[in-house]
C-alpha cells in the first residue's frame, strides 16, 4: 500500500505543478529514492541476520564499475555490469564471512569496505584519489533519464523486498536469522540462503551506486565508498522498520527529508541526524516507524 | 537403519566420545542413558551433524554421512529435537512448523508444507496455539513445538534429547503416549532421557554410556542388573 | 639495516598509544560487555580538549593529560548512565548500534562545532629530536610512549593489586559474580566505563600533538584498537600490549618499505582484522 503510493507519487512527481522549486524537488526527491533503495538492498541481508556496514563499498563498487564500462557498454548495460561486479564482490565476502556473527560480521565487512577502497584511492584506471567524471544516463539524451532510472532501482528493490517477505524464502530467512543451528537442523540450507541474499542485496546496492553515478555525473572514493554510505543504509531500515518495505521506503523519505533540510541549515556535520536517529530508534522506537501503526507480533 | 563405527570426538583434553559402535534397528524406540558428562549429546550432535567427529564412520540407509552437513542428514530423513528447546522466538507457532516441513525435505511446495504444519500440529495438540508467537509459551508448550517441528521434516529416524527434562510427571506421561505414536506412525526414535521410568516404559533397548564409550547395550532390564552400570551410576560420586 | 631500526623503533613507540586506546575498548568489552563503537570519538573529545586548552590559555599538553582524563571520565560515565545501561539486557545488536549511532553522532557534532580542519597543538618542544647511538626519534613521541608505559603500569597493578580492581575482574569473569550486590555491580561498570572512556581520552591528548585533532580522527582508533583487542582474544587485558606492538610494527615496516607507502597503512591494518576475525572463525568451527 504504502509501496504502491510513493512509487506513484515517484513516477508522476515531474509532470507536478511544482513551480520554481521543480529542480530542487526533484533531484532531492531522486536522491531520496536511491537512499531508501540502499536501504531496501541492506533490510533484505539483515533478514538474514547478516547486519553489513559494507553497502557503501557495494554502492561503490558498482558506481565505479558502471561509470568506467558506460561509455563501451552503454547506459543499462553499465548499470546491469555494475550490479554485477558487486555481486561477485559480495559473494567473496560472504564466503569469508560465513561463519561470523553479530558485531564480528559488522566489523569484518566494516574492514572490508575500507580495503576496497583503499584499493580505488590507489588505483590508476579510477582516477585515484582526483576522481572520475562520469558520462550522463543515455548519453544525456533525455533531461529526466537518470531520475527515472532512479524510481526504476527504487521500484525493483521495492518488489524483491516483497517477494522476499512472503512464501519460501521469508521463513529461509527469518530462521536463518533467528537460530542458524537449529535452521540447518530442519532443513534450512543456510549456507546457500545467506550467499543467494548476500548477492542479491550487493547487486541492488551496485545498481543503486550506478545510478547515482550517472546522476553526480563525478566519482570520488571518498564519497562513493564512504562510510556514510553504509551508515545511512542501516540506519533508514532501523528507523522506518526492519524487515519490512514499507518502513526503509517511508524511512528514505523522511530522513533525506531531515538531511536535506539540516544541510541546508547548518552545511557539514549534517549527518549528526543519523546518530541521531539511530540512537533514538533504538531506545524508543525497537521496532521502527512501521511497528507504530502495527498491533501485535510483527511479521517474523 | 543407522550404523555407528568408531565414532570418536575431543574437545581439547576431554574425550566426549571414543570409539562409539551402535546399530538403530528400523522401527524401534532405543533410549541413551548415562551419567552427566557421558557425552550423550555429544553423540547425538555428532549423528546430527552439528559436530565432525574425530575418528568413525556413520551410516544411514546403508549411505555414508558422517562429513554431511545437517541439513542434508535431515533431507535424508534423520530429525533432531533439541534439549533446550530454541524456538525462532519471532515467528508463530505455525510459522515455526512451516520451516521444518518446507525445508525438511527438498522439492515441497507451500501447499504440501501446509498439509503437514496441519497433521503435526494435531498430532501433537498444538493446534489451539497456532497462531501464538512461539515466543510466549509455557514449557510443556515450548517441547512440543521441540518435536513437532522436528516431525514437520517428516523424519524416518528421530533424535530426541531430554524431551522430557522440566515436565510434571502428568505431562512426561503425556509425551510418552506421543512418542509411541511417532513410533506407531513408522517412525524409529533415539532419545536421551534422565527419568528412569520414561527409559523403562519406552525403551526397547537401551544404550548406557559413561566417559564417552558405550559400556552396556540390551534390554532395560539387562542393562539395569549390569554391574558396570550401576557402578557408573552408583558407585562414584561425581 | 639503520632504517630498519628506526622502522621498529617507530613502530614500538607508535604501540603505546595504540595500547592505550585498546586497553581502553578491552576493559569496555571485558567488563560491561559492549563493544563501543564510539571509543575514538572519546580519543577525538580528548585531542579537541587538549587543543582547546592550548589554545585557549596556553595550558601545556602534559597538563592537559589529566584534565582530559578527568572529563572524559565524567563522559564515560554519563554515556553508561544515559545510553549504555538502559540497552544492557537488550540485544547484543542493538548495543552495537547504539554506540555507532554515538560515534556518527559524536563525529559530525564535532564537525559541526570545529569544522573538517586538522588541528595541531604545538608546544615549543614539538619538533625536537632526541639522538641515540645514530638513531633519531622525536622527543613528543618517546615522551608519549613512556607515559603509556607508566599509565598501562599503573592499569595493570589496579587491576592486579587493589580491592577495586579486583572487584572489576571478578565481574568481568563473571557477569553475575555472586556476592556482588546489583549496585556494587553497577558501580563497577560504571568505574570500568569511565576508566575505559578516560584511557581513550589521555590518548587523544597525546596524539593532538604527535597527530593533530580532527572531528575523523578517532574513528581508525576505534578499529585499530578492536583490531587489537581481537588479535589479543576478546577480554584478554594482558594479550593487548603485545598485539598493539605487533600492529604498530607491520604498520611502520609498511609505510617505510611498500612503494607509495603511508596510503596503504590503513589497508593493511583493515586486512589484518579482516583476516583475523576470518580466520578464527573458521579455525573455531
Amino acid at each position: 500500500m504504502i509501496a504502491a503510493a510513493i512509487l506513484l507519487l515517484a513516477l508522476l512527481l515531474p509532470s507536478l505543478p511544482l513551480g520554481e522549486w521543480r529542480a530542487f524537488l526533484l533531484d532531492t526527491a531522486q536522491f531520496a529514492f536511491l537512499t531508501s533503495a540502499l536501504a531496501l538492498a541492506w533490510d533484505l541481508l539483515a533478514r538474514s541476520g547478516q547486519l553489513s556496514l559494507a553497502h557503501g563499498a557495494f554502492f561503490g563498487l558498482g558506481a565505479y564499475a558502471a561509470a568506467l564500462s558506460a561509455p563501451a557498454l552503454g547506459t543499462l548495460p553499465a548499470l546491469l555490469a555494475g550490479g554485477l561486479v558487486a555481486a561477485l564482490a559480495s559473494f567473496l565476502l560472504g564466503l569469508a564471512t560465513l561463519r561470523l556473527h553479530g558485531m564480528y560480521f559488522a566489523i569484518a565487512t566494516l574492514a572490508f569496505s575500507e580495503v576496497m577502497r583503499t584499493l580505488v584511492l590507489k588505483a590508476q584506471f579510477t582516477g585515484g584519489s582526483i576522481g572520475l567524471p562520469v558520462q550522463p544516463a543515455f548519453s544525456g539524451a533525455f533531461p529526466l533519464g537518470s531520475y527515472y532510472l532512479a524510481v526504476a532501482v527504487l521500484a525493483l528493490s521495492a518488489g524483491v523486498s516483497l517477494l522476499l517477505s512472503r512464501g519460501r524464502w521469508h521463513y529461509a530467512m527469518a530462521a536463518t536469522r533467528q537460530g542458524e543451528a537449529v535452521a540447518r537442523v530442519l532443513g534450512v540450507p543456510v549456507v546457500r540462503v545467506k550467499l543467494l541474499t548476500f548477492g542479491l542485496s550487493a547487486f541492488l546496492g551496485g545498481l543503486v551506486g550506478g545510478v547515482y553515478a550517472m546522476k553526480t555525473l563525478f566519482l570520488s572514493p571518498y564519497d562513493a565508498f564512504g562510510l556514510g554510505r553504509a551508515v545511512e543504509a542501516l540506519v533508514v531500515p532501523i528507523f522506518g522498520g526492519l524487515y519490512t518495505t514499507s518502513g526503509p521506503l517511508l524511512g528514505g523519505l523522511i530522513i533525506v527529508g531531515l538531511e536535506t533540510w539540516l544541510r541546508l541549515r547548518i552545511g557539514e556535520g549534517y549527518l549528526v541526524i543519523y546518530g541521531l536517529v539511530l540512537i533514538l530508534a533504538i531506545l524508543f522506537l525497537p521496532r521502527g516507524l512501521v511497528g507504530l501503526f502495527r498491533k501485535g507480533v510483527g511479521r517474523a | 537403519m543407522l550404523r555407528v563405527e568408531g565414532l570418536s570426538k575431543r574437545f581439547g583434553g576431554i574425550v566426549a566420545a571414543y570409539g562409539v559402535n551402535l546399530e538403530v534397528h528400523p522401527g524401534e524406540i532405543l533410549g541413551v542413558i548415562g551419567p552427566n558428562g557421558a557425552g550423550k549429546s555429544t553423540l547425538l550432535n555428532l549423528l546430527s551433524g552439528l559436530l565432525r567427529p574425530d575418528a568413525g564412520r556413520i551410516e544411514f540407509l546403508g549411505e555414508e554421512i558422517t562429513q554431511a552437513p545437517p541439513e542434508v542428514r535431515t533431507w535424508k530423513g534423520l530429525g533432531r529435537a533439541f534439549q533446550i528447546v530454541q524456538p525462532f522466538p519471532e515467528m508463530s507457532v505455525w510459522e515455526n512448523l512451516m520451516v521444518g516441513a518446507l525445508y525438511g525435505k527438498p522439492g515441497t511446495g507451500l501447499k504440501q508444507a501446509q498439509r503437514v504444519v496441519e497433521e503435526v500440529i494435531a498430532l501433537t495438540g498444538l493446534a489451539p496455539k497456532a497462531q501464538t508467537p512461539a515466543g510466549e509459551l509455557t514449557l510443556l508448550e515450548d517441547k512440543r513445538l521441540e518435536l513437532a517441528r522436528a516431525l514437520a521434516t517428516r523424519p524416518k529416524l528421530l533424535l530426541l534429547d531430554e524431551v522430557m527434562a522440566g515436565l510434571r510427571p502428568a505431562e512426561a506421561l503425556e509425551a510418552v503416549e506421543l512418542i509411541r505414536r511417532i513410533r506407531a506412525s513408522g517412525v524409529t526414535v533415539v532419545f536421551i532421557e534422565h527419568l528412569m521410568p520414561v527409559v523403562q516404559a519406552l525403551a526397547d533397548r537401551v544404550v548406557v554410556m559413561d566417559y564417552g564409550q558405550v559400556i552396556a547395550l540390551g534390554h532395560y532390564d539387562e542393562v539395569a542388573a549390569n554391574p558396570r552400570v550401576r557402578e557408573a551410576y552408583l558407585g562414584r560420586a561425581r | 639495516m639503520e632504517l630498519l631500526l628506526q622502522t621498529l623503533i617507530n613502530g614500538v613507540l607508535a604501540a603505546g598509544i595504540y595500547a592505550l586506546v585498546a586497553s581502553g575498548l578491552a576493559l569496555a568489552v571485558g567488563v560491561v560487555g559492549i563493544v563501543n563503537f564510539a571509543h575514538g570519538e572519546f580519543t577525538m573529545l580528548g585531542a579537541f580538549i587538549a587543543y582547546l586548552l592550548f589554545v585557549g590559555s596556553g595550558l601545556d599538553p602534559l597538563v592537559s593529560l589529566g584534565l582530559a582524563a578527568l572529563v572524559l571520565f565524567l563522559v564515560g560515565s554519563l554515556t553508561y548512565y544515559g545510553l549504555i545501561r538502559p540497552v544492557l539486557g537488550a540485544p547484543e545488536l542493538n548495543q552495537m548500534l547504539l554506540t555507532f549511532g554515538l560515534s556518527v553522532a559524536l563525529q559530525n557534532l564535532a564537525l559541526l562545532l570545529f569544522g573538517a580542519n586538522t588541528r595541531v597543538v604545538s608546544p615549543p618542544y614539538q619538533g625536537s629530536t632526541i639522538h641515540l647511538l645514530g638513531l633519531s626519534f622525536g622527543v613528543v613521541p618517546f615522551a608519549s610512549f613512556v607515559l603509556s608505559v607508566v599509565l598501562l603500569g599503573g592499569l595493570y597493578w589496579f587491576l592486579g593489586r587493589t580491592r577495586l580492581g579486583l572487584a572489576v575482574r571478578a565481574v568481568a569473569q563473571n557477569r553475575l559474580a555472586p556476592g556482588l550486590l546489583g549496585i556494587e555491580k553497577e558501580r563497577i561498570y560504571l568505574l570500568a566505563f569511565g576508566l575505559s572512556a578516560a584511557l581513550a581520552g589521555v590518548a587523544g591528548v597525546m596524539l593532538s600533538v604527535i597527530l593533530y585533532a580532527s572531528p575523523t580522527v578517532g574513528f581508525a582508533y576505534t578499529l585499530k584498537a578492536f583490531a587489537i583487542i581481537v588479535m589479543a582474544g576478546l577480554g584478554n587485558l594482558g594479550g593487548v600490549v603485545p598485539a598493539a606492538v605487533a600492529l604498530a610494527l607491520a604498520e611502520a615496516l609498511v609505510s617505510t618499505y611498500l612503494p607509495g607507502g603511508g596510503g596503504w597503512v590503513e589497508a593493511v591494518f583493515f586486512l589484518v582484522i579482516f583476516a583475523t576475525l576470518t580466520w578464527r572463525s573458521w579455525r573455531a568451527a
